[in-house]
C-alpha cells in the first residue's frame, strides 16, 4: 500500500480517536448500561434481577410518572405559548432602526442568561416567598388588597415556573428571533408596503414566512429544553416536586427515582421513554419542516 | 527479463500517518503515562465523614485525643465534613455501585434507611448488634433512639442524639397578654388559650399574628405531628400501614389549622430569612421545637433572646404524648473499613466522650442519647436566651417518651404520599367548605385508601428487599 492511502485510510480514525474513545465510554457505554438497566431491579452490584419489562409496564400505570409528564408538558406549552412570544415581541421591538440604544436594551434582556439556573432559582425562591418575598410584599404595598400570603410556589408553582424561565429565557431566544429578522428580505418588506399593507399584514405575510425555519428552530429547542428541565424546579422548589408534586418534572422524576430512592432500573426506564420523547419531537419537527420545504 | 533496479526510499514515520496524527497519538500516550503513574493520593488512617460544621468543632478534641493514643499512622482519624447532599450522593454510590467510602460514617435518617433497601447481607454498614449486647451497651441509650437504625432486627448504627420536640414561644408577647400556658395541655387547649393573640395589627383586615408555624407543605413537621399521635407507617412486618383511622384524624384537624375559620397556622419556614423575620416581628407565636433547633434559634436568630421560652408539646388528647421526635444521626462503620475493631473502638470513644456531650450541647442544644450523660450539670444550667430555663434539663426529661420510628427505606416515600394526602384534603375542605375535621375524616380516609394501595404498588415492586417474617 501506498504512504498516501495508508494516509488516507488511517488519519481520521486517529484524529477522531480522542474523541470517539471519550464517546463510547461516557456516552454509549453508559447509555447500553442503562438500557440493560431498564430491565433490571439492582440494588448494588451483586443484588440484580431480571424483571423483563416490569419497570416499563409500572410506569404505564405510576400516576405519579403521568403527573410529571402532565407538568413538563403544561411548562413546555408556557415556554411555546408565552416565552417564544415574549422573545420575539423583544426581538421586533429592538429590531427597530430608529429605537435608541438599542445594543444596552439588547445586552439588559439578554443578561438574565449569563447568570445560573440555580442562581435564578434561589433568587426566585426568596421573590416568590409569602410574606416577605419581593413580589408579595410589593404588591401589598401597591394592592392593599393583595393577600401577602398568596400561595405562588404552593398552589401556583407551574405559572411561578414559567414566569422565571420568562425571565431567564426570553432574552436568549430574543437573540435568535433578532438575527432571523436581520435576515428578512428589505425588498419584499418595502413591496408590501407600498402595496398597502398593514404592521400587522407586514408581519403575518412577509416577516413570518422569513422566520419560519428560525422559529422552527428556536421550538424545537425550546422543546427539548423543556423537557429536560431539573435545576430551575429543583432549586425553586427546595430539592422536592413541590406541594402535592406539583412541580415534578419527567426529569426531578428520574433523578428522585434513580438516586434518592435508588432505584436505578426504573429510573433508567423513565430515561428511555424520556429519550423517546424527545426523538419523537425532533423527528416531528424535522419532518414538519421537511414539507414546508417541499411546499 | 530481469525487472530494472529501482532505488526505494526508507519508510519515515511520516509514511504511515500524518504528522498531525502522530501529534494526537504522542499527546494520548504521554497523557495516559501521567494519569496512571499519577500517584493516589490516599492519606493513612481512618476516614470519617461527617455533614455538619458544628461537629466539626465539637469532635476537634476527642479526635485529637485518639490520635495522640494511637500513633500508629492506621488508626489516625481523618475526619472530614462534606454537605449532607454530597454525603448522600456518595452513600447512594457506595451502595449501588460499590464506590469508594469512608470508614465510619455520620448519616441522616432519611438517608441511612435507603441503604436498607436491599438484603440484608448487602447493607454496607457493620452489624453492631452482637458488639452492642456483648458489651451491655443497649441498656445505655435512650431505647426509642436505637430505633432508626435497626433494620430487621439487626442495628446497624449508633445512635448520635435524641431530638425530642417541645414547644418554643414568644413568652414576651404571650405573658405580656397575661396568658399563663400552664392551662395548656392539649391542641384544643392552644387554641382556647393563645387564641386571643391572633389580631389584626395593622387594620387592613387580615390576622398579622398567628399561634403556630405549621403548613401543610412542611413535611417535618406534620411527621412529627403524626408520631406524636401514635401514627406508625408500617406494620412490625414492614408492610405500609397508613391507611388508618388515626392519620385519618389527625390530617384531618391539620386542616382545619391551616384553613377555615378557627385557622391558627401560618407559614414561616426554618433556616429562612422570611421565616426568620416572621419570628422576629412576632408574626408567629410558637414553633414545634426539637433540640437541635433550639440551637439554631441560639445561633442564628440572636435577636430573640430573652423573649423565648420553652414548653411541652400540646397533646392530641388528655393524658396523651406531651413530645415528638424531629430527625435524627447515628454512626456507622462501612463494611469496606479494615479493622472494623478500631473503628468500633473509635466510635464508642466519640459517643461515649462527657467532653463531646457538652460540646455538642453547648454548640446545638442537642442532647446525648446515652443516658448516663443526662445528670451532668452542663444540662441542668440556665439558659439566657430562652429566659433562664434550664433547657437540657426540660428536652432530657421528654427524651425517653419519643415515638419509636421505623428504619423502613421507604419512609421518605410513604411521608411524600402523606402530605399530598394532606394538601388534597385541604383541598378538598375548602371546594366544599367543609371545616369540622369530623366531616373531613371520611374523604380523609379515602385518601388515604387510595395513597395505601398505590404505596402498597411501589413498596412491592422492590423484590430485593425482604422485611422480618411476620411474628
Amino acid at each position: 500500500m501506498k504512504p498516501t492511502r495508508l494516509h488516507a485510510a488511517w488519519a481520521p480514525w486517529v484524529f477522531t480517536a480522542p474523541f470517539l474513545l471519550l464517546f463510547l465510554l461516557f456516552t454509549a457505554w453508559p447509555l447500553l448500561q442503562s438500557l440493560v438497566l431498564a430491565f433490571q431491579q439492582t440494588f448494588g452490584p451483586r443484588s440484580t434481577r431480571f424483571v423483563g419489562f416490569d419497570n416499563f409496564a409500572f410506569l404505564l400505570r405510576d400516576p405519579l410518572f403521568w403527573q410529571a409528564v402532565r407538568n413538563t408538558v403544561i411548562y413546555t406549552a408556557g415556554a411555546i405559548f408565552v416565552q417564544l412570544p415574549v422573545a420575539l415581541g423583544l426581538a421586533l421591538l429592538l429590531n427597530r432602526p430608529q429605537l435608541r440604544g438599542r445594543a444596552l436594551f439588547r445586552l439588559i434582556f439578554f443578561s438574565p442568561s449569563l447568570v445560573g439556573l440555580v442562581f435564578v432559582g434561589l433568587m426566585f425562591h426568596l421573590m416568590f416567598q409569602k410574606h416577605t418575598g419581593l413580589i408579595n410584599a410589593g404588591l401589598h404595598t401597591l394592592f392593599s388588597s393583595w393577600d401577602p400570603e398568596f400561595a405562588w410556589l404552593d398552589a401556583y408553582i407551574m405559572p411561578s415556573l414559567i414566569i422565571a424561565s420568562v425571565w431567564l429565557y426570553a432574552g436568549f431566544n430574543m437573540i435568535y428571533f433578532l438575527a432571523a429578522l436581520q435576515n428578512v428580505n428589505r425588498e419584499l418588506m418595502e413591496a408590501a408596503e407600498i402595496d398597502g399593507a398593514g404592521p400587522w399584514a407586514r408581519f403575518r405575510h412577509v416577516v413570518l414566512p422569513e422566520i419560519r425555519p428560525v422559529a422552527g428552530f428556536v421550538v424545537l429547542l425550546s422543546v427539548i429544553g423543556s423537557f429536560q428541565l431539573f435545576e430551575l424546579p429543583w432549586v425553586l422548589l427546595n430539592n422536592s416536586g413541590g406541594p402535592g408534586n406539583n412541580g415534578l418534572t419527567i426529569v426531578m422524576y428520574l433523578f428522585q427515582t434513580g438516586f434518592l430512592t435508588g432505584d436505578l432500573g426504573y429510573a433508567s426506564a423513565i430515561g428511555w421513554v424520556l429519550g423517546l420523547i424527545l426523538v419523537g419531537a425532533a423527528w416531528a419537527q424535522a419532518r414538519a419542516a421537511r414539507k414546508e420545504i417541499s411546499g | 527479463m530481469p525487472r530494472p533496479f529501482r532505488l526505494r526510499r526508507r519508510p519515515t514515520p511520516t509514511s504511515f500517518l500524518p504528522t498531525g496524527a502522530w501529534i494526537v497519538v504522542l499527546v494520548g500516550v504521554v497523557s495516559s503515562a501521567v494519569f496512571l503513574s499519577w500517584p493516589p493520593t490516599e492519606r493513612p488512617g481512618r476516614e470519617f465523614w461527617i455533614f455538619s460544621n458544628q461537629r466539626l468543632t465539637d469532635y476537634e478534641s476527642a479526635i485529637a485525643d485518639w490520635n495522640r493514643d494511637h500513633p500508629d499512622a492506621r488508626d489516625q482519624i481523618n475526619i472530614t465534613l462534606l454537605h449532607l447532599s454530597a454525603l448522600e450522593r456518595r452513600m447512594m454510590a457506595a451502595a449501588t455501585a460499590d464506590a469508594p467510602i469512608a470508614d465510619l460514617v455520620e448519616g441522616e435518617r432519611d438517608l441511612v434507611a435507603r441503604v436498607f433497601a436491599g438484603p440484608i447481607e448487602e447493607v454496607g454498614f457493620v452489624d453492631l448488634t452482637d458488639r452492642i449486647a456483648a458489651e451491655n451497651l443497649l441498656d445505655q441509650f435512650n431505647a426509642p433512639s436505637l430505633s432508626p437504625w435497626i433494620s430487621r432486627g439487626r442495628i446497624f448504627g449508633l445512635p448520635h442524639d435524641v431530638h425530642p420536640c417541645l414547644l418554643g414561644y414568644r413568652s414576651d408577647i404571650v405573658e405580656a397578654a397575661g396568658i399563663d400556658v400552664s392551662q395548656i395541655e392539649t391542641w384544643d387547649d392552644f387554641y382556647r388559650v393563645l387564641g386571643p393573640l391572633i389580631a389584626d395589627l395593622d387594620g387592613d383586615g387580615r390576622p398579622d399574628r398567628y399561634l403556630l408555624n405549621y403548613w401543610e407543605n412542611q413535611r417535618d413537621q406534620t411527621q412529627a405531628l403524626l408520631l406524636q399521635a401514635g401514627s406508625q407507617f408500617f406494620d412490625d412486618a414492614g408492610h405500609v400501614t397508613v391507611d388508618h383511622a388515626l392519620n385519618a384524624r389527625v390530617l384531618a384537624r391539620l386542616v382545619t389549622w391551616v384553613t377555615g375559620p378557627n385557622r391558627f397556622c401560618v407559614d414561616a419556614p426554618e433556616f429562612t430569612a422570611g421565616g426568620d423575620q416572621m419570628r422576629l416581628e412576632g408574626t408567629v407565636i410558637a414553633s414545634i421545637m426539637p433540640d437541635w433547633l433550639a440551637g439554631t434559634w441560639k445561633n442564628y436568630i440572636p435577636g430573640l433572646a430573652g423573649k423565648v421560652k420553652l414548653m411541652r408539646l400540646p397533646a392530641w388528647e388528655p393524658g396523651g404524648r406531651r413530645t415528638s421526635v424531629w430527625g435524627g444521626t447515628c454512626l456507622s462503620i462501612t463494611t469496606t473499613a479494615p479493622d472494623p475493631e478500631k473503628s468500633w473502638a473509635f466510635a464508642k470513644h466519640l459517643y461515649f466522650s462527657p467532653q463531646v456531650a457538652e460540646g455538642l450541647f453547648r454548640s446545638t442544644a442537642t442532647i446525648s442519647p446515652v443516658k448516663a450523660m443526662w445528670s451532668r450539670p452542663f444540662y441542668h444550667e440556665p439558659d439566657p436566651f430562652f429566659s433562664g430555663q434550664k433547657v437540657g434539663a426540660r428536652y432530657i426529661r421528654e427524651a425517653p417518651f419519643v415515638p419509636e420510628r421505623a428504619s423502613s427505606p421507604f419512609n421518605t416515600m410513604v411521608m411524600d404520599r402523606l402530605m399530598v394526602v394532606l394538601i388534597d384534603l385541604k383541598a378538598h375542605a375548602l371546594e366544599h367548605q367543609r371545616f369540622d375535621p369530623i366531616a373531613l375524616e371520611p374523604e380523609a380516609r379515602r385518601l388515604l385508601a387510595a395513597a395505601q394501595a398505590d404505596l402498597e404498588a411501589r413498596v412491592g415492586r422492590n423484590v430485593l428487599y425482604r422485611p422480618p417474617p411476620s411474628p
